[in-house]
């Protein structure tokens, strides 16, 4: 009579139950789109979390809400800011769209011009002078400001591409002053000091510094940056600024695969230098007067401080670093000439310590500290276990390096456990019965890997077995390798062959 | 065109190439662009100032009446010059190159600190002395040298005399002494410079202090024309690089030739009645945008290509 038997079931590990995953993949997927084009407002990313084993929703891109945060709270904070305060908050909104273009110059075009704010003043006197002399509507401006502005580009584009780098930067720093030096020769000007003013302008000449207009002057300039920041988006992250990072990194190659690299240089250029016109423009009728100081070597030096402090290439950097200096430069003006000394040593501070501006800080101490941290892994593993810190920072799995410190700290208390008197114990009975610390050798040795675990090949007539031991590849489909041309006679011999070469390997590890 | 204008274009010409030969040779042998050059300018200038106004009483009572009176003071207020020069050389080298000089993009950030420094140096002068303009003693007096029948003022004449001396010690000390020789290493490969034993930074150190110094004593030999002020050093810091950019960056002689030619334009621009003094720079930019369309490395510089 057999009786049945009643299995037991125990629970095995400590989780309790087994985790339902509920991916939500739909919620992931729905996310708003732009209208008229199909991409989306947040780059939002569906993960899995291994910790808490959840399917998560993450912005993978967290700069459009600190642009939000930063813009917006400055035009939310600006209606109740003193008249002094908001100025500085307009100077600021106006250097910072003419930095964010002239970020696309250097950083997308790859052009190191300091031709700006001369682009800049030359529209902005030629709109000045047409509405004042030539009786032409202010709206009218901008389109004369965005056409000298192309002229300007256009010409200072011819030398560039002969012309390249540094020889060019230092050639485009005179430039400003021979625009000075040459306004300041025409006679017109001459007796308003050869600046152009009462310039018609969509501030009424009665709201002219005074709240209302100051209030709109700062409206029209955060519209200006976003148009400004707009521009930079739409030709830094699309097709013309994409064929240019290509030929940044690589420009034999981007040439191989087609890519006009000098015409889209050119076409960003020149693209940038209308925009610069239009600045000029809007410049002449929020101030409704130019004069030669936008023409100042002294000027232009802020505004690559600006640029440098904020991390050039990128618009973020472009607006921070405008932020620091305008605030230090305009909001500090008691301080007198050493605020300059400030803002130059906040430039070396900077440049000496990041590698491209404030704005790539945080990626940098994040690089840097990733480093250090795995630096620290390195020597811990190396202290312990059999990780070489070079191999540490490779292995992504943490349980592997808790894994092979375990087996470095078993092998060690198995490695005293081997005698001549061990060997002989197995020697005499390979089978068992075995001893506590042969049983505990031989358990290591039975749960190897499969690579190289030795087998015994069985071979010859049946009347007179032959016996040879072979190690496995441990790949399926490979065949086990021959390890030597001994043969043993028993299988009791071929059991202690293989004893002893894995004991031998264990005292060599 | 006169004698006099070619001395004149002479005297303009030496003082051009004592700062464009310094950012030449920075440029060349540690591969950085000097913006502090100007600063480096304006404070010899301070420096003579005040090792004038310190010694001088003392120098003036002690030679009452001497001949040797003249060239005592000149030489002071050069020593002092040159010296506050070259220390303020080892400024840049201990702000804007030690620190980045093995890290990446040298080449900005090195200018970009120096244009810092440069900011910064100009806004310290301002504060410490005032924005007043003021004069070194003057030297030489305002004698005429007639030699060969052209009038030459004693400045003028001192002037090129002592860059004369100063360039050829400075290019022999390249040429002749064993540091010369490391610069002159570097210059051509300062990779294969550093493998064969040639510190960058031990050598970089008196290149620093050398320009710094022949700044200052540019800044002494024209203040003899011009007067000190903080923003002194702006002009002759464009016109320095606009001539070691002509003459090609890297290369001595091309810049003494761009020196040479760019004064020569600079006095004739001067004496032609509808181009004028206001002209100059005018004139000067669209010589060197003309130079450098043709030959875009400038007079001396080679193309990256053909030096390869």
């Amino acid at each position: 009579m057999t009786k049945a038997i009643a299995p037991v079931f125990h629970r095995v590990g400590n989780r309790r139950h087994e985790y339902v995953l509920v991916p939500q993949g739909g919620d992931v997927w729905r996310r708003a789109r732009l209208p008229g084009v199909g991409r989306h407002w947040l780059n939002w990313r569906g993960t899995y979390n291994p910790r808490t084993l959840q399917r998560e929703r993450r912005l993978a891109d967290k700069r459009p809400l600190w642009w939000l945060l930063g813009l917006g709270g400055l035009s939310a904070v600006a209606p109740f800011l003193p008249d002094t305060l908001l100025q500085v908050a307009v100077i600021f909104a106006v250097f910072a769209a003419i930095n964010v273009i002239w970020t696309l110059i250097i950083g997308a075009a790859g052009i190191l011009s300091f031709a700006t704010m001369a682009t800049v003043g030359l529209a902005g006197y030629a709109a000045a002078a047409a509405n004042v002399f030539w009786g032409v509507p202010w709206p009218l401006m901008f389109p004369i400001g965005i056409a000298v502005g192309l002229v300007t580009g256009g010409l200072l584009a011819l030398p560039s591409t002969r012309i390249d780098g540094l020889y060019y930067a230092l050639l485009t720093i005179g430039l400003a002053e021979i625009c000075r030096v040459s306004i300041s020769q025409i006679r017109a000007l001459a007796p308003a000091n050869s600046s152009i003013n009462n310039v018609g302008s969509f501030i009424p000449q009665d709201w002219y510094l005074q709240r209302p207009g100051l209030l709109l002057g700062f409206a029209t300039a955060m519209g200006l940056l976003l148009l400004a920041l707009l521009m930079f988006r739409l030709v830094n992250s699309e097709r013309l600024g994409l064929q240019l990072q290509a030929a940044r990194e690589d420009e034999e190659f981007s040439e191989a695969v087609g890519i006009d690299y000098k015409r889209a240089r050119m076409a960003v250029f020149l693209l940038a230098s209308a925009a610069l016109g239009f600045i000029g423009a809007y410049y002449a009728m929020l101030y409704r007067s130019i004069s030669l100081s936008v023409f100042s070597l002294d000027q232009m030096l802020l505004m690559f401080a600006m640029i440098v402090i904020g991390g050039m290439g990128r618009a973020e950097g472009a607006v921070i670093g405008t932020a620091i200096v305008v605030v230090i430069d305009r909001a500090l003006i008691d301080l007198g000439p050493l605020r300059i000394i400030l803002i130059a040593g906040v430039m070396i501070a900077v440049t000496l310590t990041t590698h491209r501006g404030l704005a790539d800080a945080r990626q940098q101490f994040r690089a840097w500290r990733n480093r250090i941290k795995s630096e620290r892994r390195a020597a811990r593993t190396r202290k312990g276990g059999d990780v070489m810190p070079e191999e540490a920072t490779e292995i992504a799995d943490r349980q592997l390096h808790a894994y092979r410190r375990f087996d470095k700290r078993l092998r060690d208390r198995l490695k005293d456990m081997v005698t001549p008197e061990l060997i002989a114990e197995h020697a005499a009975a390979p089978l068992g019965p075995h001893s506590d610390a042969l049983s505990r050798v031989l358990n290591y040795f039975r749960r190897g890997e499969m690579p190289d675990k030795y087998a015994i090949l069985q071979d010859g007539p049946p009347e007179a077995w032959v016996y040879s031991v072979l190690a496995l590849s441990g790949e399926p489909g490979m065949p086990p390798r021959v390890v030597d041309d001994r043969s043993y006679a028993t299988r009791d011999e071929a059991y202690h062959a293989v004893f002893l070469l894995r004991v031998n390997d264990l005292l060599e590890s | 065109m006169d004698l006099a204008m070619i001395v004149y274009a002479l005297n303009l010409s030496a003082i051009y190439a004592l700062l464009a030969i310094g950012i030449s040779l920075l440029w060349s042998s540690i591969g950085m662009m000097n913006m502090a050059h100007g600063a480096s300018f304006a404070v010899a200038g301070y420096g003579a100032l005040v090792a004038g106004d310190l010694l001088l009483p003392g120098i003036n009572a002690a030679l009452q009446g001497s001949a040797l009176l003249p060239l005592v003071t000149f030489v002071v207020l050069l020593a002092a010059g040159v010296g506050s020069g070259a220390l303020f050389g080892v400024l840049i080298y201990l702000l804007a190159f030690l620190p980045i000089h093995d890290k990446a993009n040298f080449a900005v950030r090195g200018l970009i600190v120096t244009l810092a420094i440069n900011l910064a140096t100009v806004q310290a002068l301002l504060w410490w002395f005032g924005p007043r303009q003021q004069a070194l003693p003057n030297i030489f007096g305002f004698g005429r040298l007639n030699l060969l029948g052209v009038p030459v003022r004693y400045d003028q004449a001192a002037t090129i005399l002592a860059t004369a001396v100063l360039l050829s010690v400075v290019l022999s000390w390249l040429r002749l002494s064993r540091k010369g020789l490391e610069i002159r290493a570097m210059m051509q490969n300062a990779e294969g410079a550093a493998l064969s034993g040639i510190s960058v930074r031990r050598t970089a150190l008196p290149v620093m202090a050398v320009t710094g110094a022949m700044a200052g004593a540019a800044a002494v030999l024209l203040s003899q024309t011009v007067y000190v002020s903080p923003g002194a050093g702006a002009m002759p810091l464009i016109k320095g690089m606009i001539i070691a950019l002509l003459g090609g960056l890297g290369s001595v002689p091309g810049a003494a030739v761009a020196a040479l030619l760019i004064g020569a334009l600079e006095a004739a621009t001067g004496v032609i009645p509808f181009l004028g003094q206001r002209m100059v720079l005018l004139v000067q930019f669209g010589f060197i945008i003309l130079v450098l369309i043709i030959r875009p490395r400038g007079i001396g510089g080679l193309l990256d290509e053909t030096r390869k």
